[in-house]
């Protein structure tokens, strides 16, 4: 059996690890010797796909078809507001999938955020072969906590198109736990909270590790929420100051974006450890009179501090809110981690400070210990460490629609998985025939603003007044995350159930046609190795099958 | 005509009797039985041989002659089609795992439990030991999972009524570390997986129920209620029992957790008569008010009990009309705060809908049966006595007879309940105790399917015995712990 690796999949960096030898996690390297991988992925002209270093190279000159932050994009749809604020200010184009998704268009071909991370997954995926000298074909990948189904299963359906069998989707800070306290075994409980600001996303954890237990107490974050806001920022003034000045529109210059945005991005880089820097492109576009405007512009610390200055104040609801749902104090914690490269920032480091009353810990890297704690994970499942065990729970609350926009939680968010939840219902109406129970996931009362996951339609309820059929609803949702929801009139015992099977925005039909054409393409443009077998079959070769594949069974 | 081999199941009631029958036919490749009318030379023979921790191993053979043995009496002599490697490793690691123990000996000479003929028999090659084995572990867990469902929740966790936050929290450790789906991960079938998860719900819940003071505060006060309508006469309620889940655990990972000492505070609780809730058994769902309800077009539904992940639990009956509403028994567990759960608009009481209506208590096991002394129960020859034994709670409640039977003497125990079921036929608790009391010196003759039965027995004359329960779960996690040890091993042997 193959190694199971552990993949990183970042907004603006991806990261794999591999448990060594003596069962320590070690990240990868490629040829190039680069331990992370950037999250970019660029088609040229003729086809040819490139992924991550080089494709970032192209940034500039091969705009309109670099495709960078996809984790951003991956399982929503286009109509969301992260969405469109992404779309503003992105060099290619963002367009919408006829059932309303938010694709790429590239080179006038409309490219699913699910292909362009296969390309990235593909590409680790290679660093890892590379490494180990063996194929590899299982995985277990993060993803923010806070992710909500379908953005977990376009992630998976990612790792199918790269022919990855994603065994398990981790959250991100609880991976970043694990790699933090896999080496404190022995030390007694520590309650600790990871601080996980990336390129795209922000997740809090608040978690217990006792002797090889982690146990997650309470989660929470913001999936619409990174580094990539910081350079945005910054970036929007500049547009403006470049439009004042010169009255020339830089977003309608996918290369002058391209240069600006990398050059916002060094800035912010540079100044969480300077104070100053200055921007510099020389012949960034022409003004209105065709002359070159040669921009040049001071940025300190102390101004891009004032920009996100509402950025900031958006970590603090979710860190009181996971306290508060661990029933805990911030003063209880014992330590405080960093995890996701924005957390380099003094002002990230501050606000963090004055949350939890804490200094912050920097002792690992933020970049990897992700991608490490992915690994370690991959190791309790293929059975080589049987001292830890990982108790992760549900991101949102789970319930039914009630009345017009009522929104009845049965399972609440929190809730350490696997788990199984009753609640009781009557029926409203005299005679009523039968219920159709809907199912939601999120965290407002109001349910419109939740998403629907599925619906239950229980019929030939016995007649009688108002009250009289009373149907259970048991909710279990397993240690994958896969929710499975039974109903039952109780007097008569007549039920129905469904398997919620999240869906990415592709079908398996779509997947199966992407996996096909790639092969196809790949023997003409002689790009990455095409796999085999990336269509899975349920087999008994294969120990750890997907959710998807037990009805096939 | 039969169309098929003739088909037999064979129970082996003790290892003495297994290691009898391995020693003198199996490793032979024969099969002596017993049969009054034998079956003509030539019949296929397909034997469904079941191990005393309930394993089965499939053997075919032929009849290959008729003897008059004189120390057996009339039977066949089969012989044997070569036995799966699989199959002897699981007899031997059964047989090594049980060696030490063994010291009584058994007639070594199966009964024949059942007969009848099936199809043709399915043949078992090498390359399903895996399966094989998993099926084995399944099974094993379904049981197991069984028997926890009839544990209250610090039964289920194996910590005593006086256990701290702390030791909730080791023994929730423990076994995660033994019982969450992850470490199934490995193995090939999914099934396997899923078994696990519901006995990791049922570890999960207890947890929640005992995670902190006030939650465990509750439990205890629900043990308390329920065990109401149990009350025993002539005893008043003894101080908890010391469950001793890891001490029969003969293969590794064996949970190292020690019974607390005993408790001062010696008394659960002593129940509330609840005038009002004389019906009201665990389980059972609350009544609801009827009211005018207006309907309500999208789902039709209105919530009636607030949510709250529970075990699975039979399904709750009708009520009987004109029960009053039971109340919040259990408050909202640490992470669920129930603060946070929108109520629907639509059940607010200004719509005359007071729909939501408090849980039932939980479906635990009562007490109301003596307790065990708090030392630990000496089992001769089974266990290694304490090492600085402690002395007894000097304790005017502690049942008599537990004691007799914690000194290992169970035939006076035996006869002390016989004697206090006749004074008293409707006690159901002195009858389960003869079970219980003849499972446990089944179990002091590693009569294991012998003492399963009993406390099953035990279990059905009153099911708020706890001992049985708790000696039922023990066995069954140890047929567990067996089945996992030889999948691994039989994995290990495959790479």
């Amino acid at each position: 059996m193959s190694k199971i690796i552990g993949i990183d999949l970042g907004t603006t960096n991806s990261c794999v690890a591999v448990l060594d030898g003596k069962g320590q996690p070690t990240t990868l390297s490629g040829l190039d010797n680069e331990r992370t991988t950037p999250s970019w992925v660029s088609w040229s002209t003729t086809g040819q796909v490139s992924v991550g270093t080089r494709a970032k190279r192209q940034a500039v000159t091969n705009a309109s078809a670099t495709v960078y932050g996809v984790k951003r994009l991956i399982g929503r749809k286009v109509n969301t507001d992260d969405v469109s604020w992404f779309a503003r200010l992105a060099p290619f184009r963002i367009v919408a999938a006829p059932n309303g998704d938010a694709w790429v268009r590239v080179h006038g071909q409309p490219v699913s955020p699910q292909e362009v991370a296969a390309h990235i997954l593909r590409r680790v995926r290679q660093v890892a072969e590379e490494a180990l000298g063996e194929p590899v074909t299982r995985a277990v990948v993060t993803v923010p906590a806070y992710f909500d189904d379908a953005q977990r299963q376009a992630t998976r359906d990612a790792g199918q198109i790269a022919g990855l069998d994603i065994v398990r989707i981790l959250n991100e800070p609880t991976a970043a736990a694990l790699a933090y306290g896999a080496h404190r075994v022995g030390e007694g409980r520590r309650l600790i909270a990871v601080f996980d600001l990336g390129g795209g996303t922000f997740d809090i954890s608040i978690m217990s590790v006792d002797n090889g237990i982690f146990e997650v107490l309470a989660t929470g974050g913001d999936s619409a929420l990174g580094g990539e806001d910081w350079d945005r920022r910054l970036l929007e003034r500049i547009v403006d100051e470049v439009f004042d000045q010169y009255r020339v529109d830089l977003t309608g210059i996918p290369m002058a974006m391209s240069r600006l945005r990398e050059a916002c991005e060094n800035a912010k880089k540079i100044l969480s450890d300077d104070t100053e820097t200055l921007i510099q492109l020389p012949f960034l576009a022409n003004d209105q009179h065709g002359a070159p405007i040669n921009f040049e512009r001071p940025v300190t610390r102390e101004q891009i501090d004032s920009l996100t200055k509402d950025l900031l104040d958006r970590l603090e609801a979710p860190c009181v809110r996971a306290l508060k749902d661990a029933n805990l104090e911030a003063s209880e914690l014992e330590e405080v981690l960093l995890v996701g490269g924005m957390t380099r920032a003094p002002a990230v480091q501050a606000v963090v400070e004055r949350i939890f009353g804490r200094k912050p810990s920097k002792g690992a890297n933020p970049d990897e210990v992700v991608a490490l704690g992915a690994a370690h994970y991959a190791g309790i499942l293929a059975g080589y460490a049987n001292d830890a065990a990982l108790l992760d729970v549900t991101p949102h609350d789970i319930g039914i629609k009630i009345g017009d926009s009522g929104f009845a939680v049965v399972m609440p968010r929190n809730s350490m998985l696997p788990v199984r939840a009753k609640r009781l219902f009557a029926t409203t109406s005299e005679n009523q025939k039968f219920v159709s129970i809907e199912l939601y996931q999120g965290d407002s009362p109001d349910v419109s603003k939740n998403r629907k996951l599925g619906q239950v339609v229980l019929d030939d309820l016995p007649p009688g007044p108002p009250g009289s059929a009373r149907v259970e609803l048991v909710m279990t949702v397993d240690v994958e995350s896969i929710l499975s929801v039974t109903a039952r009139e109780l007097r008569t015992g007549r039920e129905a159930s469904v398997t919620i099977r999240p869906s990415g925005g592709l079908s398996q039909r779509e997947i199966v046609e992407i996996i096909t054409r790639r092969r196809h393409e790949g023997s003409h443009a002689g790009a990455l190795p095409i796999e085999g077998g990336a269509v899975r079959v349920t087999t008994r070769e294969h120990a750890i099958a997907r959710p998807d594949d037990d009805e096939n069974k | 005509m039969a169309t098929g081999p003739l088909s037999i199941k064979l129970r082996c009631a003790s290892w003495q009797q297994l290691a009898t029958i391995y020693r003198r036919d199996l490793s032979r490749g024969t099969m002596f039985l017993k049969a009054g009318t034998p079956p003509p030379l030539g019949t296929e023979v397909r034997i469904d041989l079941t191990l005393p921790s309930a394993s089965v191993i499939v053997l075919t053979g032929v009849v290959e002659q008729h003897v008059t043995d004189p120390q057996r009496g009339d039977g066949v002599e089969l012989k044997l089609a070569p036995i799966p490697a699989s199959s002897v490793w699981m007899i031997e690691s059964a047989l090594a795992s049980e060696a030490k123990r063994r010291d009584t000996p058994a007639s070594g000479i199966p009964i024949i439990a059942a007969a009848h003929t099936t199809g043709p028999v399915p043949a078992i090659g090498d390359s399903e030991d895996v399966i094989a084995a998993e099926k084995e572990l399944i099974r094993a867990l379904l049981s197991e999972a069984e028997s926890l469902r009839k544990l209250n929740p610090f039964l289920v966790l194996g910590v005593g009524y006086e256990a701290s936050d702390a030791d909730v929290r080791a023994a929730f450790g423990d076994l995660t570390k033994r019982y969450h789906p992850d470490l199934f991960a490995r193995y090939e079938s999914t099934e396997l997986r899923q078994v696990a998860a519901e006995i990791f719900i049922l570890i999960r819940d207890a947890y929640r129920k005992l995670g902190d003071d006030t939650s465990r505060a509750q439990a205890l006060a629900a043990l308390g209620r329920t065990a109401a309508p149990r009350a025993i006469p002539s005893h008043a309620p003894p101080p908890p029992p010391v469950p001793k889940r890891a001490q029969t655990q003969p293969i590794a990972s064996v949970s190292t957790a020690t019974p607390p000492p005993p408790s001062p505070r010696a008394n659960m609780p002593p129940k509330a008569i609840q005038d009002s809730t004389p019906t009201a058994v665990p389980g059972e769902t609350p009544p609801i008010p009827t009211a005018a309800v207006p309907p309500l077009p999208q789902s039709g539904l209105a919530p009636m009990v607030r949510s709250q992940p529970i075990p699975t639990a039979p399904v709750p009956p009708l009520p009987a009309p004109g029960v009053p509403p039971l109340h919040h028994p259990i408050p909202p567990p640490r992470s669920q705060p129930i603060a946070t759960v929108p109520m629907p608009s639509s059940m607010t009481p200004s719509k005359g809908m007071p729909r939501i209506i408090a849980d039932p208590p939980r479906n635990t096991p009562a007490h109301g049966i003596p307790r065990i002394a708090a030392p630990q129960p000496a089992r001769p020859n089974t266990r290694p006595p304490p090492s600085s034994p402690e002395p007894k709670v000097p304790d005017g409640e502690n049942n008599p007879i537990e004691d007799l039977m914690d000194a290992g003497k169970f035939d006076e125990a035996i006869g002390a309940y016989k004697l206090a079921s006749k004074k008293n036929p409707n006690d159901r608790s002195a009858r389960a105790g003869v079970e219980v009391a003849e499972g446990l010196r089944a179990m002091t003759n590693r009569d294991r399917l012998e003492a399963a039965q009993r406390f099953e027995a035990a279990l059905e004359i009153d099911p708020s015995n706890e001992r049985a329960a708790r000696e039922l779960a023990d066995m069954r996690r140890q047929a567990t712990n067996e089945r996992k040890g030889l999948l691994t091993r039989l994995m290990g042997k495959k790479e």
